[in-house]
């Protein structure tokens, strides 16, 4: 009898770091990649680990992730016994059970975990963009007979206050969390995917519901708890490509990762599908006036333009004289003739007018915003 | 719920033998991501027609493999939806639309149907024929059989009542026809025909120079807007590729381009499919390669079209013209010594 891991994947994020890509839609639901959205990774990978049976924890702006996700037919979650249940707050009686943290989040769905009975549970963000096989990491879990695995990974030191840090023996062994240190004791950073044993996190998210003083938060309340109570919990070194895309600035690079053969993320590898819901669209047409260097396109576009580094998602159009270089055009933008864009993140759907210019002095990622478009028209086009 | 329709993917024409050798005209790789028989099902499923029977003769796995149970399409229904309908009206094959022969093999498809009418169509026209504007032509006119046409050329898509239909299977051996095609063709008597006037994106492909001449035209703008229309969408079985990346150095104009190609080479005038490999130094002119072909450093291929999973090898040079393109076989592995 193989033993049975259920994933919590905590979608409710607002991502405000994110400015208006996450005005009405939550952070997994961002389009990323050309083609993708956020949670296609999380999800993805969980199909491809063989997981079956996936809780999609929502909270924030949930419509258009409900809509995607569906059934799950995109991930081959769409199954009679587990696939995709979307689980977001509800009241009963005593009252609205709003997910005050991640720990409640997963609390608050205890009914669901036990009508599941799973040995392990995983819980995961969505809003993170890496490909990461969770069988070998429960692997590792049970090998070292851990109540708790973290998965670690090596960051510059100079990034380490940014994460929480994790200090741990030379076996792997968890000794110490440090949120946010400005000195740090060591470069792994937790990246967010936990596996426990369902009956000590079981155990531990009913006695931290009772704690009014706690904000039910895995790394600020459960980890630190467990850690002090002597569970054995265990650090997983992971040695791919991962990438949190909480502001403009990560989720502009993420995209400009695509473009780069050495940055470890490859989404063309046919062992390690990303999946996503397909829309049905015709290929791509160039025009005899367009100029394709180091770019990704996807489906539906019109390119008559020129573009350079960049990721261009379905249903866009480039028009003729238009030059583009390390931007990433959401699903359905038009780029008007003759408009220059460098480092620009067009979010769906928004037209640049003809002859638009933008480049930012500071070499910093701009989001294009409709404001900053009546803007311009209204100090005449300069 | 007024109309039931009938893809006969059983049809054979000759000319197209270089394509269809392995498998039916209906699953022909059309326009880098699509099989033919992916417009008539739109079509249909675009007129909220939800029963459909896809008759198919010998060798069709390929069409069973890109259709499924119909999901692509939304056919995968507990009330009618798709029926894959294999007929043994092969060996000489029969080469006009609609073969009553193999109608009355599933004729309790037929008789089970509550639908009123039948439309019987063909996987080898390319449109985007409205099937529900079609019968209010049909039942204005009063006609026993109306049939598409644009331009004078016959789209060999026909809708008559069931009724009808069933007279026309019980008797067809008396009448002496073969085929709704052939009944409309003769006039047979004492029917009436009428005309449906189509316009729009439409191409006939019996042949493979007119398999090429339309996958050509598709690199026209106005043609492909005309095709590929956001409000009646063609669909297709779906594929999880990444979308195309372009290397550094890639030349690529006028062109049609599929996901999950990766294109360093010279791209001009041509089609590019789904998962296709185009190299450094490599040009390529008027050409269509299809799914998960690979086509190595330094070659110069024109008009060539390529069929799934063709190797190309380095330095390779493919010379054919408009009117012959050179059909290359689906997994063919082409050296340098086969240049010409």
């Amino acid at each position: 009898m193989t033993s049975k891991m259920v994933a919590m994947l905590l979608a409710g994020g607002q991502g405000s770091r994110l400015k208006s890509l996450t005005y009405d839609v939550a952070k997994p639901a961002i389009p990323f990649g050309g083609k993708y959205r956020i949670i296609d990774f999380p999800l993805s990978n969980c199909t491809n680990s063989g997981i079956e049976t996936v809780g999609v924890l929502t909270q924030y702006e949930p419509h258009l992730l409900h809509a995607y996700i569906g059934l799950g037919t995109p991930w081959d979650l769409d199954r009679r016994h587990g696939g995709v249940t979307i689980l977001p707050p509800y009241a009963e009686i005593e009252g609205n059970k709003w997910y005050a943290g991640t720990a409640s989040a997963i609390y608050q769905n205890l009914k669901f975990l036990d009508a599941a009975d799973p040995d392990y549970v995983l819980i995961l963000s969505g809003d993170h963009i890496y490909k990461m096989d969770y069988d070998l990491m429960l692997d590792f879990h049970k090998e070292t007979q851990a109540e708790v695995t973290l998965s670690v990974l090596e960051v510059p030191w100079t990034d380490t206050h940014r994460f929480g840090v994790i200090n741990t023996d030379e076996q792997m062994n968890v000794l110490e969390f440090q949120e946010k240190p400005k000195q740090a004791k060591s470069n792994l950073a937790s990246m967010g995917v936990y596996i426990f044993n369902w009956r000590t996190l079981r155990e531990c998210l009913i006695e931290d519901s009772k704690k009014e003083e706690s904000s039910h938060d895995f790394g600020k309340d459960i980890l630190p708890v467990l850690l002090k109570n002597g569970s054995k919990m265990m650090a997983y070194p992971y040695k791919g490509y991962w990438k949190d895309v909480g502001t403009v600035e990560s989720l502009w690079e993420a995209n400009m990762d695509l473009l780069d053969s050495h940055s470890g993320l490859n989404l063309n590898d046919p062992a390690w599908r990303i999946y996503s819901s397909n829309v049905q669209m015709p290929p791509h047409i160039v025009t005899d006036t367009a100029l394709l260097q180091d770019s990704v396109v996807n489906e539906g576009c019109v390119i008559a333009g020129e573009i350079n580094r960049s990721i261009i998602f379905r249903d866009v159009k480039v028009q003729e004289g238009a030059v583009l270089s390390e931007c990433v055009l959401m699903n359905g933008t038009v780029i008007g003739k003759g408009a220059k864009l460098n480092k620009v993140i067009v979010p769906p759907n928004l037209n640049v007018p003809d002859h638009f210019e933008i480049s930012d002095q500071q070499d910093e990622v701009i989001l294009m915003t409709q404001e900053r478009i009546d803007e311009w028209k209204g100090s005449g086009g300069k | 719920m007024s109309m039931m329709a009938v893809i006969d993917a059983s049809v054979k024409l000759s000319g197209m033998d270089d394509l269809a050798m392995n498998r039916t005209i209906a699953s022909v790789p059309f326009a880098g991501r699509y099989r033919l028989v992916d417009f008539p099902l739109s079509n249909l499923v675009n007129s909220n027609i939800t029963s459909v029977g896809v008759f198919a003769s010998y060798p069709f796995t390929s069409l069973m493999d890109h259709i499924e149970m119909g999901k692509s399409w939304d056919l995968d229904r507990r009330r009618d939806g798709l029926r894959l309908l294999p007929t043994v009206q092969h060996g000489a094959g029969i080469m006009s639309v609609g073969a009553f022969a193999s109608f009355e093999e599933h004729i309790q498809f037929f008789n089970k149907s509550k639908r009123d009418y039948v439309v019987i169509t063909n996987p080898f026209t390319v449109c985007q024929l409205d099937y529900e504007d079609m019968l209010s032509v049909h039942k204005q006119s009063g006609a026993d059989i109306t049939e598409a046409v644009s331009d004078g050329v016959q789209l060999k898509s026909y809708i008559l009542s069931k009724p009808l239909f069933l007279e026309l299977i019980s008797s067809y051996k008396d009448k002496r026809v073969i085929s709704i095609e052939d009944i409309v063709k003769l006039k047979k008597k004492p029917y009436t025909y009428g005309q449906y006037h189509y316009k729009g994106f439409f191409a006939v492909i019996d042949s493979v120079e007119r398999y090429f001449e339309v996958s050509m035209a598709l690199l026209d703008e106005e043609n492909w807007r005309l095709l590929f229309r956001a409000d009646r969408p063609v669909y297709t079985k779906v594929k999880d590729e990444p979308p195309t990346r372009y290397i550094k150095g890639s030349d690529v104009k006028r062109s049609l381009v599929a996901n999950g190609s990766t294109i360093r080479g010279d791209v001009k005038g041509s089609i590019i499919s789904r998962a296709v490999i185009i190299r450094e130094n490599t040009k390529l002119q008027s050409c269509i390669i299809m799914q998960k072909s690979l086509i190595s450093e330094n070659c110069d291929l024109a008009f060539v079209i390529a069929d799934k999973e063709v190797i190309i090898e380095e330095g390779v040079s493919l010379h054919g013209t408009a009117e012959q393109p050179i059909v290359l076989r689906k997994g063919d592995r082409v050296t340098k010594e086969d240049s010409r």
